[in-house]
């Protein structure tokens, strides 16, 4: 493994291990199932996506354009949810 | 004693072979990203759908759907969390490598990847088993539900099946696909005309994780309390 190669491996294992302490953390909240649980396990997730989308997809380093498309599927997908919800949750 | 940086005498040169119909590399670098993008936004819609579904479902039917989820193997999703992950960052190490023109490491990470990815599959081949054992399979009609009575879990279960099913087909495909890769990219010269194909495939692996890391808590993890 060359230095170069090393040095460019820093951002992808802090990432893998955030990964992973972060599920770990979800796994603790599956075992202590309490009220209100679901939030934060859905909180933990969405920083998981996060991390994966901006550095292991490297969607922080796109122009502009990607970077848009990459986060309007997202946007686009929230708003599928927040609308159906708002229906079922509101009858 | 084998020495630490055996890598250093392979850096090979890195570029991509230009194409007619762009104007620079730059450009025909960028298309392929942006291509790849749509394409994975649409993906990302399809599994949306099956996500919503279940997430109604529980809202609708929280007991029933908690009844089902109960019965699913939480320890097997999660430890196919962490084969992702861990995936990810071969992958990652396999675009590295391939940047750097260091094309034995890459082809090695790229075959380590590919070996996660099999083990993954080989674990939720597993899970399926066991949930064939407990009677949890509602779409098999020559096999009694576990919960006959219970029409939202058969639901939900179904559900389940087509998410995970779906993923698990997007892991054939790109195992498949890795497999075909690594043969090409082992070749001499491949990085000098190809380089950016491994960082296009590698975006499709990370979203096959990045969607697992949705499934995982909206099946397994959220519906448990």
């Amino acid at each position: 493994m060359t230095p170069d190669f090393v040095r460019s491996m820093r951002v992808p294992v802090l990432v893998c291990a955030a990964l992973l302490g972060l599920l770990g953390g979800n796994l603790l909240l599956g075992q202590f199932a309490f009220p209100g649980a679901g939030y934060f396990e859905a909180a933990l997730s969405g920083v998981m996506v996060l991390l994966l989308l901006f550095f292991s997809m490297e969607l922080i380093r796109e122009p502009p354009v990607i970077r848009f498309f990459g986060v309007a599927g997202f946007l686009w997908v929230a708003i599928m949810f927040v609308m159906t919800l708002t229906d079922y949750l509101t009858r | 004693m084998r020495p630490v940086l055996s890598y250093v005498a392979a850096a090979l040169p890195v570029d991509i072979a230009l194409e007619e119909q762009f104007t620079t590399k730059a450009q025909q670098r960028h298309a392929a990203k942006f291509g790849m993008w749509c394409w994975l936004i649409t993906e990302l819609l399809l599994f949306g759908g099956l996500l919503l579904v279940a997430t109604v479902l529980r809202v609708l039917h929280p007991a029933s759907v908690s009844a089902a989820a109960t019965h699913l193997k939480f320890w097997i999703g999660a430890s196919n969390t962490v084969v992702l992950i861990c995936s990810s960052l071969t992958m990652s190490g396999a675009i590295n490598a391939s940047r750097l023109g260091l094309q034995t490491l890459m082809v090695r990470c790229m075959l380590a990847t590919g070996g996660l990815g099999s083990v993954f599959l080989l674990l939720k081949a597993y899970e399926y088993y066991r949930d064939y054992q407990e009677h949890m399979v509602p779409f098999l009609d020559w096999r009694p539900y576990a919960l006959p009575h219970d029409h939202a879990s058969r639901l939900f279960i179904n559900d389940y099946f087509a998410a995970t099913g779906l993923h698990g087909v997007h892991l054939i495909t790109g195992i498949a696909i890795l497999l075909v890769l690594t043969r090409q990219a082992s070749r001499a010269g491949y990085l000098s005309l190809h380089q950016n194909r491994i960082e296009i495939f590698g975006l499709y692996w990370h979203f096959i994780d990045l969607v697992w890391i949705i499934v995982f808590p909206t099946l397994y993890l959220v519906n448990r309390g």
